[in-house]
């Protein structure tokens, strides 16, 4: 891209960059998306979010290594008999809290009745989560800026059609959709447990995604019209840019901070959304996760409160992490606010 | 008769909705992890019957006050009310101890920790004929409804004529069907208007009962509600009277929201004299359904206010367990619940009676009861007879050479496996997604079948869909998680229904979820219906293990149990075996 392009957008902000440094070093200038960085760096928020993300993104990717490493019994279910671990459905004393002391083996003890490792659980809960969240988002910022783009662009009926489309999407309900489209999963891959549990996963996402791309498409379209009627679009149709060319050579670059806020608060929010679902018994069941771990936290808080609290500590932990680091990002990308 | 839990309890224990339940079991049990501790061997329920125990009033109990009103709190809500229809342990319960009369009774006998058979408004337990095809019941004088008017031996005759009607209460127990005279084409006196039905003929107070096969065990039939006396005419609408059933009993409906409450008054109508086995000791009751669980247990935990006056319907759900046990173990009721749960392998599709075998060596019993919620010993005792502790004439065995009860033994599995050359079997059994319990007790049991050399693969169904896929006899599932409880102590309420050749195509599945069929156990079962009363019971016990011996078409997971929670007030209730549920007719509270 060039410069003289990135100025439209930069020049009205009142931050925009010192022509000439303390060093007395000349900047020419600086990308929107350059100067947020440097904001961000600034800001402690940012910075602190991002390690508590980046360690529980770092613990997940590694679940597997760390449950080796650890010698913890992810094994679902342990080699041995459960029940050699129990007593009336809870952890024996030696093995860890709620009856006896902490111990290493266990760090977050076991799991009652099923004698699984809390931690590696865990662990597992996370990857399970951040790989929704991750998928959910990438897949629907595409689908939403690419419809976006395409109806802000086009004029007319396409557009009409388009909105009307969106409409459509953001009035369903999408808890109803939720609930309705996991029996229909289930029923259908009912003999075939490998291909369910692929299936729950990415029936999921689509459920998200359906359900997540419409806030995102409204945002680019209103932006991009905006946009369409500026000099440098005009003056690329006159002299015969293809609109494709237009659209993702001229106006995406343009998007690139409402897209990167719009990432950053839905990631937070396809976490608890996934957890949500699970914690409902409609999200995924054949593998460990997040909102799973919650649901059956509760069935034994009273006796066994670090059952409970260790997933929805990790779940809070998360998604603070996410929605502050994503208010950050905002903040760094929004040239109307001053640090 | 059917369990009163709801489904989403009953996945729990991997998909055991139990078609139909009753009247037996062992005696009171002990907690412990000791599980045969937890039955009285020979001590069954229900088998014993006085009746010389035919006068009123029932005999006065040591100590107990008058006055304060029961809390009943439950996890399920009540299904029909009709008499003719109460076929869960819950509403046979409610009606049978407290509300409607019926020809005979169970009374809790605190000595041997049994419930015995003794009269309630017939003068004796019935007198039959020399081949049980005709019984002879005298009714007793000076019995009201709550409304004064009095009961009368045609009232009797109209309940029993009601209990045919299978088009209007669907959920009753069919035993008139089954062995009254026309019973199979009797369609009751809704149905058949004017029609009259030439098996039942009173006489004055007396009603006589025809059977078209022997029926030794009219007497225990006789106790269910469907067996008592109904008023003719628009007060016994089968679309209303579920809604305020009259009472005969000494206490009476006053408000009824089904699935959520009820509440029982004294009724004033109600006579002692007249009544041998029942008590009035408290005001009234006040039941609460459709209370969760945890709730439930920490009411009852805290065992404060109106807690001191509250039983409860359930067991004490296992997270809980081992606090209660430690705070309050004098306030747990321990017993039995008469049922087996067992697994179904289809006799159609898994022929081997070897790999049959070696599902029993590989299923893991104990993780099982554990990843389901139950408790070890408590709820979930490992048994090997297809009848369970109680019934007479059982004796212990294993049909499994070096098989101890609930062990499993992924070893022996493969060998026996291997004999029979099918490794890699596969089997596909049901299992609830949305259930997190019925998804740790799939997970628990492929893990064990994969390591005994099956190949295991888990059907996916959802908490509503489970049971109907179950009792469908094409549905691509070759192994049937379930179990069957007795509507009286007897093998006669076993083997019938669970082993007899069902026509598939008219009567689905039925109890026969084993889809077992062998001509030689029809025989053998007709015969021993044919046979003496006394030579009975050690057929049965026979035929159990001949069954079991010969084609191995099911195996035991293991028996019911309960420790239900009583608040510190409440006296007298125990678990009364033949329902799993509270004995309320001594009940009393310390004011």
């Amino acid at each position: 891209m060039t410069v003289a392009e990135l100025e439209v957008l930069g020049s009205g902000g009142p931050e925009a960059p010192p022509a000439v440094d303390e060093s007395g070093k000349k900047i020419t200038g600086r990308s929107p998306t350059r100067i947020a960085f440097d904001r961000l760096r600034k800001d402690k928020v940012a910075v602190i979010c991002s390690t508590a993300v980046l360690i529980l993104v770092i613990l997940g990717i590694l679940a597997p290594l760390i449950s080796n490493a650890l010698g913890l019994k992810y094994a679902d279910p342990p080699s041995t008999p459960a029940v050699e671990y129990l007593r009336f459905t809870y952890p024996k004393p030696e093995y860890g809290p709620p009856f006896g002391p902490f111990t290493w083996d266990h760090p977050l003890g076991l799991a009652p009745g099923t004698a699984h490792d809390n931690l590696a659980r865990l662990l597992y809960g996370i990857r399970t989560s951040f790989a929704v969240a991750l998928l959910a988002t990438v897949l629907s910022t595409v689908i939403g800026v690419s419809i976006g783009l395409v109806a802000g662009f086009a004029r007319g009926a396409l557009d009409k059609l388009i909105s009307f489309v969106i409409d459509v999407f953001l009035s369903f309900p999408f808890l109803l959709g939720a609930l309705a489209i996991a029996p229909i999963i289930t029923s259908r891959f009912a003999t075939q447990p490998e291909i369910l549990a692929k299936a729950q996963f990415f029936s999921l996402i689509g459920v998200l995604v359906i359900f997540g791309w419409m806030g995102l498409a409204r945002l680019i379209r209103g932006q991009v019209l905006s946009l369409r009627e500026r000099e440098f679009v005009q003056a690329a149709q006159v002299i015969g840019v293809p609109t494709r060319r237009i659209l993702f050579k001229e106006l995406l670059p343009n998007l690139v901070a409402p897209i990167v806020v719009t990432i950053s608060l839905s990631l937070p929010g396809f976490v608890a959304a996934e957890a949500g679902l699970a914690f409902l018994g409609v999200g995924l069941t054949g593998i460990p996760s997040l909102g799973q771990s919650i649901l059956r936290g509760t069935q034994y808080y009273d006796q066994y409160p670090l059952y409970l609290w260790a997933p929805v500590v990790t779940v809070a932990i998360l998604v603070m992490a996410l929605n502050l680091l994503g208010d950050s990002v905002r903040d760094a990308f929004d040239p109307s606010t001053r640090q | 008769m059917r369990l009163n839990k709801p489904i989403v309890a009953v996945s729990t224990v991997a998909l055991l909705a139990l078609a139909a339940c009753g009247g037996s079991g062992g005696g009171g049990g002990t907690p412990g992890g000791q599980p045969t501790d937890t039955f009285k061997e020979g001590g069954g329920s229900g088998q014993g019957t006085d009746p010389t125990r035919n006068e009123g009033p029932a005999p006065e109990i040591e100590g107990a006050q008058e006055g304060g009103t029961v809390k009943v709190i439950s996890v399920a809500g009540l299904n029909s009310m009709d008499p003719s229809e109460a076929y869960y342990t819950n509403t046979i319960a409610i009606l049978q101890q407290l509300v409607t009369r019926s020809l005979t009774q169970f009374v809790y006998d605190e000595e041997s920790g049994d419930v015995i058979l003794i009269p309630d408004l017939a003068t004796d337990l019935g007198t039959p004929n020399e081949d049980f095809t005709e019984w002879e019941f005298t009714i007793r004088p000076g019995v009201r409804y709550e409304n004064g008017q009095e009961v009368t031996a045609d009232d009797v005759a109209f309940g029993i004529k009601r209990s045919f009607d299978r088009a209007s209460f669907p959920e009753g127990a069919a035993y008139s069907n089954d062995y009254f005279v026309d019973g199979d084409t009797y369609e009751g006196p809704y149905k058949n208007k004017g029609d009259d039905y030439k098996g039942i003929v009173v006489d004055g107070d007396t009603l006589t009962l025809k059977m078209r096969k022997p029926f030794p065990d009219m007497a225990y039939w006789g106790s269910f509600p469907a067996i008592g006396p109904i008023p003719e005419g628009d007060a016994s609408d089968p679309a209303k009277y579920s809604q305020h059933p009259w009472a005969t009993g000494p206490y009476m409906f006053d408000e009824y929201t089904p699935e959520k409450s009820l509440t029982l008054v004294k009724n004033p109508e109600w006579d002692a004299a007249t009544d041998p086995g029942r008590h009035q000791y408290v005001d009234g009751y006040e039941m609460q359904f459709d209370v969760a669980t945890p709730k439930i247990d920490q009411i009852m935990l805290q065992d404060e206010g109106e807690a001191k006056n509250t039983v409860s319907f359930d067991s004490v759900s296992a997270p809980n367990y081992l606090q209660f046990k430690q705070d309050a173990s004098d306030r747990l009721l321990f017993g039995s619940e008469p049922c087996t749960f067992m697994w179904y392998p289809d006799y159609r599709q898994i022929k081997d009676i070897n790999v049959r075998k070696a599902l029993a060596y590989a299923y893991p019993y104990k993780d099982a009861y554990a990843a389901s919620g139950a408790i070890e010993g408590v709820t979930r005792i490992p048994g090997t007879n297809i009848m369970p502790p109680g019934i007479p004439g059982r004796e212990e065995f294993n049909p499994l050479p070096d098989h101890e009860k609930g062990a499993t033994d992924a070893a022996k599995a493969k060998e026996l496996l291997t004999e029979a050359d099918a490794l890699g079997f596969e089997i596909k059994f049901l299992y609830a997604t949305d259930d997190t319990a019925s998804v740790d007790t799939q997970k628990v049991i492929s893990a064990a079948l994969e390591e005994a050399g099956f190949k295991a693969t888990p059907v996916a169904s959802t908490i509503a869909d489970s049971s109907t896929t179950r009792a469908d006899p094409s549905a691509d599932i070759n192994v049937r998680s379930g179990g069957w409880c007795s509507d009286w102590p007897s093998g006669g309420s076993w083997f019938p229904p669970v082993f007899e050749t069902t026509d598939l195509d008219k009567e689905g599945l039925g109890a026969n979820y084993a889809v077992f069929s062998e001509p030689a156990v029809d025989k053998r079962i007709a015969e021993i219906q044919e046979l003496d009363l006394k030579e009975q019971p050690a057929a049965w016990n026979e035929l159990d293990q001949t069954i079991q011996a010969d084609y191995f078409p099911v195996f035991v997971t293991s028996y019911g149990g309960a420790a239900l929670m009583r608040g510190s007030n409440v006296n007298n209730a125990f678990i009364d075996p033949t329902f799993g549920m509270p004995t309320m007719k001594d009940m009393w509270l310390t004011q």
